[in-house]
């Protein structure tokens, strides 16, 4: 039984020893809180409580109350606070709270001490940010606005909100409820926060992050573009003004004169009436063509006209090649008075100077230079020839014979000058073997190369076709009508004649127009 | 007399050419008077908080309990507006009168404070009493100020509370005992720096009905 007896007390001491040891103990960390300088809250976290359910009360002592109170509201700050409204709320003044946890096991208290209420002041974050990137004149710059919180009484003066911008930078506001950010940057993204202060009190948390982006500035762009322009205007410029310079030289190369087939004195409305023979006719006058001969070779043509032995051939011509003696028909026999002029002008400066024909005008001094549309007298082949231009027209008919068997032999050609040999009855389609002098003649006509109001001018050239194709801006001058072409196809067959500086020669059928 | 000279001499002013000018010429106004009395006693404030923060980094606090009860400041028995709604029903006049006379009340503390902090037994002692001096230079030209503007509102705002310091000159012989009196001092310092504070701009914003983006 002793046995019995020590075991059991042995085991009930061993038990009672196994007993959890639980106390309560007191709550610690107390901090408190005040939005607005009106009302406060405090909390306290409770200390062990060995997990029974236990109650938590709140007593405090104002400075210049002697009563103790108990805390208004358990509930409004959440679980172990105490709300202070209005009404009870003393700023300046020192609380003396006194927390009790109160369980099965007993109580705990603990006392806490607020001095001032002021120091636990800390305002919500200000509400309403507002960013907007104001692009004005002279460089943009972020536009902010917010709004004090919405607890905070600020009409009174009870209080006073200071701000706290943050731009990737803090800038410290005053009381202000708006900022202009100018330090800032073209192409970034900024962020911006605010915070406010209650009188001297603790800083508030940051309000939420408003994003806000800077628009790319093409100023810069633009000034290089700018330059980019002037830099390359000087090039341009200098080109323009050499082309300008040598205009005539690019005019040459880039638009090369178009043959127009204008003749001067045709009836334009002649040629819209369609009917071909009055075409022909009006061009060629009423004239019994002589039967042409085939049209073999092209051959280089010169043909001098002269009255004058003087311009019989010299050496230089007599040298050239590509002579030809023209038949020129006993109606083209110029009985007219040349002036022997010595036009050495260049064939080349025919085409650029149109003050050579003046000239060549101005040496007919028999003639009567044909002024279009005035009728004139024409001396031709020795007989007056009436020239009677075209009704409506400047245009030149020159009346032949319609035996074309009197042919005067061209002596000698050269540049600018064409020598008629004689009178003699040369009979037509005479072969060149009974040329004297080395001129063949062949029996191919001469080639009008052009016609002005004028004179005929024949020209030396290579072939036929050389010589139509040839300073064709000439045939531009001709008339101010416009380029006939239907009578180009039938006109051109043959009948090129050859430039002659003086007098006319009527080389029968056609002026070639090509 | 003296009086217009120290309105002629007053350092609420920026320039104080141009206050001798606009004395002589026009009064200024009230607001514009009480606007830059509430930025003198903003910027005494401003100093007192720093003040305590810098006693405290390096000091901390001896213990909450042992510390003088904000209760034994010299200041304490002069019923002041405790909230919002008290301090909204008193007269701009009382208003006037209970700043004028707390900041009467700390000429001679902060006198004390100033020669104590030169031998301050503290790390930031030079700081510190560079702040007190300034804080009684700001002291010295809010109170010029406020009797020139009591002038202007009448006896009752002219009538100041006699809040007498007994501290005497000397805060203590040991280390320990005068840091506390130190911080004791500063704390209640900055509690009625901020009743001047809070007094004189719920009474500027009254004067300024006229002008609401001063509240």
């Amino acid at each position: 039984l002793s046995i019995y007896l020590s075991l059991s007390l042995s085991l009930s001491l061993s038990l009672s020893l196994i007993y959890i040891i639980r106390t309560l103990h007191s709550p610690r960390k107390f901090d408190c809180r005040s939005r607005e300088k009106e009302t406060f809250s405090c909390w306290w976290e409770p200390g062990s409580d060995g997990g029974l359910p236990t109650e938590y009360r709140l007593f405090y002592t104002q400075e210049r109350l002697r009563e103790v109170r108990e805390c208004p509201d358990y509930v409004s700050a959440g679980a172990n606070s105490c709300f202070f409204d209005k009404k009870h709320t003393s700023i300046w003044a020192e609380y003396t709270m006194t927390v009790v946890a109160t369980n099965a096991l007993g109580n705990a208290s603990e006392e806490f001490r607020i001095t001032d209420v002021m120091e636990y002041v800390k305002p919500d974050p200000p509400v309403n940010v507002t960013v907007v990137v104001n692009s004005s004149a002279p460089s943009p710059f972020l536009e902010i606005r917010w709004k004090s919180p919405p607890d905070v009484d600020v009409r009174t003066g009870w209080v006073t909100l200071k701000y706290e911008l943050r731009v990737k930078q803090n800038d410290n506001i005053g009381s202000e409820t708006f900022f202009n950010f100018y330090n800032v940057y073209p192409g970034l993204l900024y962020m911006v926060q605010v915070r406010c202060k209650l009188d001297h009190g603790k800083w508030s948390e940051w309000s939420n992050t408003i994003f806000a982006e800077i628009p790319k500035n093409h100023q810069l762009e633009k000034y290089f573009w700018i330059f980019v322009f002037v830099f390359s205007l000087v090039p341009f410029l200098m080109a323009m003004y050499i082309v300008l310079l040598k205009r005539n030289a690019v005019k040459q190369c880039l638009l090369p004169p178009v043959p127009g087939p204008k003749i001067k004195g045709l009836n334009a409305h002649l040629l819209k009436s369609g009917r071909s023979e009055d075409v022909v006719n009006a061009l060629m006058g009423n004239q019994n063509f002589p039967p042409v001969a085939a049209w073999t070779e092209q051959v280089e043509d010169f043909l001098l006209v002269s009255d004058s032995d003087e311009w019989l051939l010299t050496d230089s011509f007599a040298s050239e090649k590509n002579k030809d003696i023209f038949i020129i028909p006993a109606g083209l026999h110029l009985g007219l008075e040349i002036q022997r002029r010595d036009l050495s002008v260049d064939l080349n400066t025919w085409e650029k100077t149109d003050d050579s024909k003046e000239e060549a005008k101005s040496n007919f001094s028999n003639m009567e230079p044909i002024n279009l549309p005035v009728e004139k007298h024409e001396f031709l082949n020795g007989e007056e020839k009436s020239i009677q231009p075209l009704a409506s027209t400047s245009y030149v008919d020159i009346q032949q014979h319609p035996t074309l068997t009197d042919y005067s032999r061209v002596k000698e050609v050269n540049d600018n000058t064409i020598l008629i040999l004689n009178e003699e009855e040369i009979p037509h389609g005479l072969d060149a073997e009974e040329v004297k002098s080395e001129v063949s003649v062949p029996d191919d006509y001469s080639r009008v190369k052009e016609v002005n109001s004028d004179v005929v001018f024949l020209e030396k050239g290579d072939s036929a076709d050389g010589c139509c194709k040839k300073k064709e801006d000439h045939y531009t001058d001709w008339t101010n009508q416009k380029p006939i072409m239907p009578l180009e196809s039938e006109l051109s067959k043959g009948f090129c004649l050859k430039m002659i500086a003086s007098g006319y020669v009527d080389s029968g059928p056609a002026f070639s127009v090509k | 007399p003296s009086r217009r000279t120290e309105i002629l001499n007053m350092h609420l002013e920026p320039q104080r050419n141009v206050v001798y000018l606009v004395a002589m010429c026009r009064a200024v106004p009230v607001n514009d008077l009480l606007d830059r009395a509430s930025q003198r006693s903003d910027k005494m404030h401003s100093l007192s908080t720093l003040l305590t923060q810098e006693m405290d980094s390096h000091f901390p606090p001896y213990g909450r309990m042992q510390m003088p009860r904000p209760a034994d400041c010299h200041t304490s028995a002069l019923q002041t507006p405790n909230d919002k709604e008290q301090a909204l029903q008193v007269s701009e006049s009382d208003l006037m009168s209970l700043a004028r006379s707390l900041l009467q009340a700390w000429v001679d503390p902060l006198a004390v404070l100033s020669t104590s902090a030169i031998t301050l037994p503290h790390p930031s002692k030079s700081s510190i009493s560079s702040k007190i001096q300034e804080l009684q230079e700001h002291s010295k030209s809010l109170g010029d100020g406020l009797d020139i503007l009591s002038g202007k509102m009448g006896p009752s705002a002219q009538a100041i509370s006699f809040l007498p310091y007994t501290g005497g000159t000397d805060l203590g012989q040991d280390r320990v005992t005068i840091l506390n009196k130190f911080n004791f001092l500063l704390s209640c310092l900055r509690r009625d720096s901020h009743k001047i504070d809070s007094f004189l701009k719920v009474l500027r914003c009254r004067a300024a009905k006229l002008q609401p983006e001063l509240c």
